[in-house]
């Protein structure tokens, strides 16, 4: 076999600690076998299933709610990324990016990063401690499936979700029998991407095995603005590169899917990552070269067991989860001649352990109706070694959920959801959630879909318990919201078009904020009113012209995030004034074409100014301008008897722009990706 | 498609434009600190006499942004040295003109200057456990003082404010110390140490030689300990502490400043204080904050004009807007109120020499 020998070489160039000696056994006697593969044609197949699916726009389990699936299409080119980019580029989520490899967070509809849950295979993966979730350090490489579950519609999985929920899932692929795929990736600032997958299984168990290790130096250059050296009586900026940005990631995700009969699914994941990154110092900086370096680490085990049972009309699930995660951070300096030293040395230990169990009842066509109860326990450790400052605590969430879901008439679905919830010792309010659709036409499927729902967000247990600062009596965010819109299909033969639109508008009471008060100390406090209104729209295009497959998607939002917090504090000038970081026009489009074994994609991302400081000053100094970003790829794909290659050359920052995410963080210009793509497989 | 294509125009945010000149010799420079890591620290100027605020003075004149976190300006003849802590730099300027005369650089936290002499400053750093000794006219660093406690579980000695009694500088150590450290500037040596209560953040000497201390008292839940906010007055030659003032647990008393005669201190403890130094009663409030208690931002910088005695304080506000700078009569009448820029934090009055 001749790529028996480089597949080895492959496997080895990995990383061998990663890799159990099994596997290398599995590759080595099954590589002779293998046939077909993933292809460009086969993820058009997936595409097409996604798109049967969708056509049942029309559900009674989903009236009043917006969810969108982010499209297979997507999820395949940007395999190499994070999920803060797929977001950004494909989504009408917004991402904080604090640079290249950097800390990422997301905001739905003008809301905070804490009020975008996460969950990951059904558990929910944000940080107890810091309410939200770094997107950076999810790669879109172990997701098979996002849904995004704007506003409201995030009632059904959780509370919290004030701006929405973000579901990444992984499913079994039961047409699998084996199955191998590789790629690696050679980019700019010496960014190397591997990938390996493999997977096992028949009709009734699927076993499923990915590694993955990415680093860069992420030394990318730009001129220094914020520097200047005097030169002939002149200012000069000095050429630079981004300095003490280097990072890696490297994990493994583990599936075992098994179902002894038409009636059970049990399933188990466990996904392990360990990044590691360079924090880079402030671009001004011009002290000693040892000193002011932070670093961070994140080690994150996450893992879920599910047992499914169907009969008839009812399905019982049961699912346990646990998530652990562990963050260092320390900045260190070197002072007169020893090694460096911490000034900060910061370890975090977060738990969680999460209990879910539902039961559904199909009573009929027009009646069905869901409950479920979760109780989870969460536990932190945080502790500063240099200070000596930290906090220890467990906190328990216990939530009831009741849903009633009918077929009115023929043209209308309703969908009433009541979620209770317990924290520690205190009730919530009820967390109620009214949705309905109009069905308009069957013959081009219009669906008229509205709602309106309430809901909270408890504060995280650094907002209560941080020192200095937290602040045990802060009370729980409230969201009062309501959304209504129009989703519409239209699939003639050889053509597909979807789009929607909605409006919505959110008032959030309570938005907790961390502001220095006169004790001199940060902490936070209810004091902000925000009013979100705004619409979203999304359209997506697919077809075929002779011999070229299109697919052109994209989204628009307008987003107005005005603050209305008391505006009893004299000289307050952030009242009435739009949420800093949040753009008013967000949008972004995807092109792409295949002809033959031949793929072109272009990606345009564009955000109009966003402000940096709450009276939404305009000095040049806070301002960030608007954003508009091209990248562009190409593949190619060689199709052989037993095995596939794919080749795939991306170019990011297409016109080379200097550009700005957060203020003074510069930002790489055009660079390169090339990614090899292996591919063997067996399907039934 | 490649219509949508528009061109980010990052040149336009570095154009310098012309800064009116100021018409009075008199001025009041505004240091605002910006927010930690977001690079956007800017220089205001007030021209007391004409009530003209410039904000953006050094950005607008030099097309280059201050840094991160400018803390204090210190300023000798007719250059103004400002201090840019995470930026680990001092920016030189020219006070007429704001123009960038020259930088320090290799400085790790620095967070105030004091001038020894015209050859001779000294700059106190947050991490460096050192205080570097600089040449202000040849911008280069000379040498260090090490402060390095090896004694204590916590990072110390960092160091803060600087105020000189004949041959001494005292510079208080505020991080989880208790400690006012005493310098000797012929031999550039840490000589003493006197201990006050937790965490002293400002420092002023008054015309008898009495060195004030404000201590802030740490925080709740500080392992370094948690107490009221003290006054405390020190003789420069004992070296001993003399009287104390104890504030309540729950207050935050900061930026100590005194007045032309140094005859009078001004400090912040939510509201303006006044105190006569020969005075032995307690302090009073002699400016009333209206911001509420439980509300955010409030007083949190105080300067003293040397020439005038008027007073001028600084309000962050959200500490991402635009502060408010409040200026008084020596008498606490309100004069002008000025929009500055992002976390107005220090002051420095250029003072015409007579």
């Amino acid at each position: 076999m001749p790529f028996r020998f480089n597949l080895y070489n492959l496997v080895k160039n990995n990383g061998n600690t990663l890799i159990p000696g099994f596997l290398f056994l599995f590759f080595v006697l099954g590589s002779a076998s293998f046939s077909g593969a993933q292809t460009i044609r086969d993820s058009i197949i997936e595409l097409e299933e996604v798109q049967v699916r969708a056509a049942r726009i029309f559900e009674k389990e989903t009236a009043g709610m917006k969810e969108t699936r982010v499209d297979s299409l997507v999820i395949r080119q940007k395999l190499n990324l994070s999920l803060s980019e797929l977001l950004a580029e494909n989504t009408p989520v917004y991402i904080k990016s604090h640079g290249r490899g950097a800390l990422a967070t997301a905001s739905f509809r003008g809301t905070a990063s804490s009020h975008t849950q996460v969950n990951w295979n059904g558990i929910n993966i944000n940080s107890p401690m810091l309410g939200m979730v770094d997107f950076s350090l999810i790669p879109v490489y172990i997701i098979d499936d996002i849904t995004l579950k704007h506003g409201g519609a995030s009632v059904s999985d959780q509370s919290g979700g004030l701006g929405g929920s973000i579901n990444i899932a992984n499913r079994a692929d039961w047409t699998n029998t084996r199955q191998l795929s590789y790629i690696q990736g050679v980019g700019s600032f010496s960014t190397r991407d591997q990938f390996l997958m493999t997977s096992l299984g028949n009709s009734k168990i699927q076993w499923r095995s990915r590694v993955y290790y990415n680093r860069s130096e992420n030394n990318y250059p730009f001129i220094n603005r914020t520097i200047a050296d005097q030169e002939n009586g002149q200012l000069v900026h000095p050429a630079d590169t981004n300095k003490h940005a280097a990072y890696s990631r490297y994990g493994t995700l583990q599936e075992v899917y098994w179902q002894p009969s038409h009636q059970h699914m049990v399933s188990v994941h466990w996904w392990g990552q360990m990044g590691e990154r360079g924090i880079p110092r402030v671009i001004s900086f011009e002290g000693p070269d040892n000193t002011n370096i932070s670093r961070q680490k994140d080690q994150d085990h996450k893992a879920v067991a599910r047992w499914q049972w169907y009969r008839d009309s009812d399905n019982i699930t049961i699912r346990s989860g646990y998530a652990f995660r562990q963050l260092d951070y320390t900045l260190k300096n070197q002072i007169s001649g020893t090694d460096p030293i911490p000034a900060v040395d910061s370890e975090s230990f977060q738990q969680s352990f999460m209990q879910y169990v539902s039961y559904r009842k199909e009573f009929s066509q027009t009646l069905s109706l869901e409950s479920a109860f979760n109780f989870d326990h969460h536990k932190v450790h945080t502790r500063d070694s240099v200070t000596q400052t930290g906090y220890k605590t467990n906190r328990e969430d216990l939530s009831l959920f009741l849903a009633l879901r009918s077929r009115l008439q023929k043209r209308v679905n309703m969908n009433l959801m009541i979620r209770q919830e317990f924290r520690g010792n205190e009730f919530s309010p009820i967390i109620p959630f009214l949705g309905i659709d109009y069905m308009v036409s069957k013959r081009h499927p219009l669906v008229l879909k509205a709602h309106i729902a309430r809901n909270y967000r408890h504060p995280s247990l650094n907002d209560l318990y941080w020192v200095p600062g937290g602040n045990p009596e802060l009370k729980p965010e409230k969201g009062f919201s309501v959304e209504g819109g129009i989703r519409h299909q239209w699939k003639p033969v050889g053509f597909n078009l979807q789009s929607e639109i909605t409006f919505f508008r959110s008032d959030i009471n309570n938005w907790i904020i961390w502001i220095p008060s006169f004790k001199g100390y940060w902490e936070p406090q209810n004091i902000r009113r925000v009013l979100s209104r705004g619409l979203e729209t999304h359209a997506k295009v697919s077809g075929k012209l002779s011999e070229i497959q299109y697919h052109i998607m994209g989204t628009y939002s307008y987003t107005q995030a005005i603050n209305y917090g008391d505006p009893a504090r004299w000289g307050d000038e952030s009242y009435g004034k739009q949420l800093v970081f949040i753009p008013q026009h967000s949008g972004n489009v995807l092109f792409n074409l295949q002809y033959k074994a031949y793929a072109i994609s272009w990606q345009h991302n564009s955000y109009s100014e966003r402000f940096t400081a709450s009276g939404n000053d305009i000095s040049r100094r806070n301002w960030l301008y608007p954003y508009y970003m091209n990248d562009l790829s190409l593949a190619k794909e060689w199709i052989f008897e037993k095995w596939n290659l794919q080749a795939e050359f991306k170019i990011y920052n297409l016109f080379n722009e200097t550009y700005h995410t957060i203020l003074y963080r510069p930002m790489p210009g055009r660079n390169f990706m090339l990614s090899l793509r292996l591919d063997l497989h067996d399907r039934r | 498609m490649l219509i949508l294509h528009a061109c980010m125009d990052d040149d336009a945010l570095w154009e310098t434009r012309p800064v009116p000149v100021s018409p009075s010799p008199e001025g009041v420079f505004i240091i605002n600190e910006g927010n930690f890591m977001y690079g956007n620290a800017s220089l205001s100027y007030y021209d007391p006499v004409e009530k003209i605020i410039l904000n953006d003075v050094f950005f607008n004149t030099n097309g280059l942004p201050l840094g991160d976190v400018a803390l204090s300006m210190t300023i000798r003849g007719n250059l103004g040295y400002i201090v840019v802590n995470n930026s680990g730099r001092i920016y030189v300027i020219d006070l007429e003109t704001f123009e960038l005369k020259g930088k320090i650089t290799g400085l790790t936290s620095p967070r105030y200057m004091h001038f020894v002499s015209d050859e001779k400053a000294y700059v106190t750093d947050l991490y460096a456990k050192a205080i570097a000794v600089v040449n202000p006219q040849t911008y280069e660093i000379t040498g260090s003082i090490d402060v390095n406690n090896h004694e204590s579980e916590f990072y110390q000695h960092s160091t803060e404010q600087m105020v000189q009694v004949g041959k001494y500088v005292f510079t208080n150590c505020w991080s989880f110390d208790n400690n006012i450290l005493v310098i000797d500037t012929d031999t550039d040596q840490w000589v003493e140490t006197i201990e006050v209560p937790v965490q002293p953040q400002s420092m002023v000497v008054d015309a008898n030689d009495k060195i004030w201390v404000i201590t802030d008292g740490g925080f709740p839940g500080s392992p370094f300990g948690h107490e009221a906010p003290t006054l405390v007055r020190i003789d420069a030659h004992e070296r001993k502490t003399e009287k104390m003032y104890q504030f309540d647990l729950n207050d935050h008393a900061m930026s100590l400043a005194i007045n032309k005669t140094k005859d009078t201190l001004y400090f912040i403890n939510r509201h303006v204080y006044r105190h006569p130094v020969g005075s032995d009663d307690f302090p009073e409030i002699f400016i009333q904050s209206t911001s509420p208690a439980d509300s955010y931002g409030g007083f949190r910088a105080l300067g003293v004009d040397p020439a005038s005695s008027e007073i001028y304080v600084g309000d962050a506000i959200d500490f991402v807007q635009p502060g408010i700078v409040y200026r008084f009569t020596p008498q606490g009448q309100p004069i002008d109120t000025l929009r500055v820029r992002i976390s107005p934090g220090n002051f420095a009055f250029k003072v015409t020499t007579p």
